[in-house]
């Protein structure tokens, strides 16, 4: 049962009716700016990937991709990293965001200042950090290539504590978390119902938004896999198109599709459904 | 207490005051909510720092020395210092800007549904976008064999002949705007939603035209969430160098490239210089968050 | 007031374990013992018929080698893992990061020595240099392969710490396609023809190929040693000034493209570059006949191997004569190369295909070191971003 108070707070674009003629053509232009800036360089790459053959266009590239067989090993297994990244961020995160919110307001540039730390620590620092923490009793975590695994999607939630902290923290700010808060709190519900039945409902496109960058960040991830000798999608795009001329670009276009259509299947699977 | 009477609602009143109320037993019940954070981040981020902090005080033969901190105030370091807050600051504003824009058009804008369903999840892969790929796919479009530099040809215009270069701060700004207006775009919808369609009828009813809403109630609603995006563009651009290496390769001096120069080249090594640059740039981060952090104070106090 | 009391405690208590947690993982570990050598058998035991037989019995029950920084590309490492894997079959070749640079490498070992999991390098490839920075931190361990004595003297260790592998020459490669007249030499890449078509294969500062390049530029002009740094600075900054000069990282990409149809890189990766564009375009591979300058690599097994037999066991089928022609097939020059050619172990084809290294000069350790200083200080000042106007 979600509760909200006075007009719906749920994450609806605000009315259905229809804004002003003149915003409308504003926004059209911008979008359409906005579209020929990010889509140039995609056809761009696109056009050259084409170019692998010589004096013809074709898909040449694109073959020599797929005649990869160890493909679906390694993308499957950035996407079970993924998912359990972004599961842990969220656990994490979101009762972080809201209690400093509610609770600790003088501890929020603290709580920032450590969401912000994985920008100012090179990938490759951090890794080797993580290594040497926990590649010796009585912390050993990276004997076996499972329990790096399991090490390696803890550092992709830390990592993605920038992106989705500052998601939440915006989502928060959009909703009135105290209201909410005591009108369950007067219902008798706990905190653990709060924020399961209250919260994290209302902060459904926030939630999307922090989770889509943590699916974009660990697909692409490279640095940190490879330190740790995981084979993720990340090493094996590098690997297959290392000093190649051609197929990156198809790489490059390959990956920006999957990862865009996974998103999309993210995108559905969280999205709104109609009230009964 | 709320400051404004346009705005009785409890929502903005200054949480700082609320917790006052609270009842005391509550206490370290407060701090069992962080704990799981803190302890993860110890784990995962603070330790890591703990030993980049230790190791900066590393010497070239082993032991401890200050040497690599007195380094830091060569011009090499400072200059790149300046070049990456350059370049971040820049973005950062860029970005804020230009992502706003687009992320109110398929918000507020009036745009059909499914244009923000698919600026959401391209903004989710295009904010990843960095590195060589990126660098690639801007030199196949503005580079001197690129196709837009070529279709410029078609009509007679020479870009490089002109002045302009990819390999310039203004390339770098254009191929980092491509990671950074995504990201704008994605983490501000969910403030956006948040702008109440009452207050724009209220506005309106009161005789405001948009200019006077836009700057009397919704820039200062947003102000508080648009800063905050800001300083994760900000460091989001400051802790970059795939991308500048794979575009300029070291031609601008970056605190990233120079922290890549020690630890991981084949050229120089004195890791425990990187490490020195690293810390320095931990602490550019912590005295921009404090600088972003007044200005947030300041803009939340507008909502009473 | 209480809440501030118990912030203050719980804060430090984190920050304590933090502390606590990073001092236990920068605490200095137990030197490793010395290592056992080969030849030490039980005394009874006849010698083994194969040399390598007890070493492969040992490395097989290690099961795993772990590699860094070898891409398969670079000297047809493709084909030297192929072969090591076909003739000691059992043991899992475990490839770390391929683009790993010298100083991540070492970097690795440090990180990693306590580590008995598969993220810790048994073997190294490193630039010339790296060799004693990594002797003189104890990074890693002495062993002479069985050809020891074929390895000139100037590209290893005395004491078998590090050992030279195989070495190239730096080559101008040009995409015919976008340009009509290749140069040949360094002085002629002043020329305006070239305007806005010469890269690095990357930054001075931090790839190897690059910082040779500038040096060998200089000696092109008929400087030598620290001088020949200082004019191969003064050359490229003529080079940027006449807009020649483009400040890209120099990839296959960017030169199949056209984007910077010069490219200055080693020898073999322009060979290998140009046949695997099989025409699309064309690359031709100049070697300078001034300032030809010759690189070498070097491996090393490092102190704290978690598979010290397999690690030695890829070393002596390195340096086998298996594994020299390996990376002659990729058009490197394997170390080993004087006493083949004496002994005609090289095969006929695979020699036709070695673009010439007469007149080469090979640097030794204390020149590298002594031209690097210059340059990369010298490089920021001379055509970093201080000398472009900035928009």
């Amino acid at each position: 049962m979600t509760i909200s108070t006075g007009p719906p707070i749920t994450a609806k674009t605000p009315a259905a009716e229809a804004p002003p003629k003149g915003n409308r053509l504003w926004a059209w232009l911008i979008f359409l700016m906005g579209a020929l800036y990010f889509m140039l360089p995609l056809a761009a790459t696109f056009y050259w990937s084409l170019r692998a053959e010589k004096g013809r266009f074709g898909f040449e590239a694109y073959r020599r991709l797929f005649a990869d067989a160890n493909f679906m090993p390694a993308f499957s297994e950035s996407i079970v990293n993924a998912i359990a990244a972004i599961f842990l961020s969220l656990l994490i995160i979101v009762p972080t965001a809201y209690w400093v919110r509610l609770r600790m307001p003088r501890l929020r540039p603290v709580v920032e200042f450590i969401t912000l730390l994985p920008f100012v620590i090179p990938a490759v620092v951090l890794v080797f950090g993580i290594i040497r923490l926990y590649s010796r009793p009585p912390l050993l975590l990276t004997a076996t290539y499972d329990s790096s695994r399991v090490l390696l999607v803890c550092v992709y939630a830390a990592l993605s504590f920038p992106y989705m902290f500052r998601s939440v923290d915006n989502g928060l700010r959009a909703i009135d978390v105290r209201a909410l808060t005591e009108a369950a709190q007067s219902l008798g519900a706990n905190w653990i119902t709060i924020l399961r039945e209250v919260i994290f409902p209302n902060l459904r496109v926030a939630t999307l938004s922090g989770a889509l960058l943590t699916f974009a960040i660990v697909l692409g991830e490279l640095t940190i896999a490879l330190y740790m000798a995981q084979k993720t999608l990340g090493p094996y795009m590098a690997n297959l198109t290392r000093s190649k001329v051609y197929e990156p670009s198809a790489m490059a276009i390959v990956a920006f599709a999957i990862t865009w259509v996974a998103m999309g299947m993210i995108a559905y699977i969280s999205r709104e459904r109609k009230q009964p | 207490m709320s400051k404004s009477s346009l705005y009785p609602d409890s929502r903005f009143a200054d949480p700082a005051e609320g917790g006052a109320k609270r009842s005391p037993q509550l206490h370290i019940g407060n701090w069992l909510g962080v704990l799981p954070f803190f302890v993860f981040s110890g784990l995962f981020l603070i330790a890591p720092t703990l030993i980049l902090a230790y190791r900066s005080f590393e010497g070239l033969n082993g032991g401890q020395t200050l040497d690599n901190y007195r380094l830091l105030t060569s011009p090499a370091v400072i200059n790149s210092y300046g070049m990456s807050i350059r370049i971040s600051l820049t973005t950062a504003i860029l970005g804020g800007l230009f992502g706003f824009l687009i992320a109110w058009a398929v918000s507020l804008g009036g745009l059909p549904r499914p244009f923000r369903t698919t600026s959401t999840t391209f903004s989710g892969v295009a904010s990843n976008f960095a590195g060589v790929p990126l660098a690639a796919a801007f030199v196949f479009t503005l580079g001197r064999v690129g196709v837009v530099t070529a279709l410029f040809e078609v009509f007679g215009v020479n870009l490089y002949k002109s002045g302009f270069s990819l390999y310039s701060f203004t390339g770098l700004t254009l191929v980092y705007l491509f990671f950074q207006i995504p990201l704008m775009v994605l983490v501000m919808l969910p403030a956006l939603d948040g702008l109440k369609r009452d207050w724009l009828e209220a506005a309106e009813n009161l005789g405001a035209t948009p200019g006077q809403y836009w700057r009397h109630v919704a820039l200062p609603v947003l102000m508080p969430s648009i800063l905050g995006t800001m300083i994760l563009l900000f460091g989001n651009s400051f802790g970059a160098h795939a991308t500048a290496y794979a575009l300029t390769g070291g031609l601008f001096p970056l605190a990233t490239l120079l922290i890549g120069q020690q630890i991981s080249g084949d050229v120089l090594h004195n890791p425990g210089l990187g490490y020195a640059v690293a810390m320095g740039m931990v602490i550019i981060m912590a005295f921009s968050i404090l600088i972003y952090s007044i200005l947030q104070r300041r803009s939340e106090r507008w909502l009473g | 007031m209480r809440t501030n009391k118990i912030v203050f405690t719980l804060l430090a208590l984190i920050l304590v374990s933090s502390f606590v947690l990073s001092a236990c993982a920068t605490a200095t570990t137990v030197a490793p013992e010395e290592p056992v050598a080969t030849e030490a058998l039980p005394t009874e035991a006849p010698p083994p018929a194969d040399p390598m037989a007890e070493l492969y019995a040992a490395a097989q029950a290690e099961g795993m080698l772990t590699t860094i920084a070898l891409p398969h590309d670079w000297c047809n490492y493709a084909a030297v893992f192929e072969g090591f894997k076909a003739k000691y079959p059992g043991i899992e070749v475990n490839e770390l990061d391929p683009g790993a640079g010298s100083g991540e490498e070492l970097e690795a070992i440090r990180a990693n020595k306590d580590n008995p999991g598969p993220q810790a390098p048994d073997v190294i490839d490193v630039g010339l240099a790296f060799g004693p920075t990594a002797k003189d931190e104890g990074l890693i361990q002495p062993y002479k392969v069985a050809t020891w004595d074929e390895i000139p003297d100037s590209a290893k260790d005395p004491e078998g710490y590090w050992y030279g592998d195989y070495y190239g020459v730096l080559s101008l490669s040009v995409n015919t396609a976008e340009v009509a007249n290749p140069p040949t030499e360094y002085a002629d890449l002043l020329k305006p023809e070239y305007n806005g078509q010469i890269a690095l294969s990357g930054d001075p500062l931090s790839s190897n190929a690059a910082i040779l390049t500038v040096w060998a530029a200089g000696l092109a002009t008929g400087a030598t040693g620290e001088e020949a740094a200082q004019a191969g600075l003064e050359f490229f900054k003529q080079l940027n000034e006449a807009g020649n000069f483009v400040p890209i990282d120099g990839d296959p990409r960017t030169i199949g493209i056209g984007e910077t149809p010069i490219l200055i890189d080693w020898s073999y990766n322009s060979i290998l570059n140009d046949q695997n564009l099989a025409g699309n375009p064309d690359l031709v591979t100049n070697v300078p006949a001034a300032g030809r300058l010759a690189g070498v690599y070097v491996q090393a097994i490092s102190a704290y191997a978690p598979h010290p037999n397999a690690a030695k066991l890829w070393m002596e089928y390195l340096y086998s004569d298996e594994g020299q022609n390996a990376w002659a097939s990729g058009f490197c020059y394997p170390i080993r190369f004087e006493s083949m050619v004496a002994a005609n172990t090289i095969p006929a084809d695979m020699l036709a295909q070695l673009p010439s290294t007469e007149g080469s000069y090979f640097p030794t350790i204390e020149e590298i070191n002594a031209a690097k200083a210059v340059i990369t200080e010298g490089w920021p000042v001379v055509v970093g971003v201080e000398v472009l106007p900035l928009p």
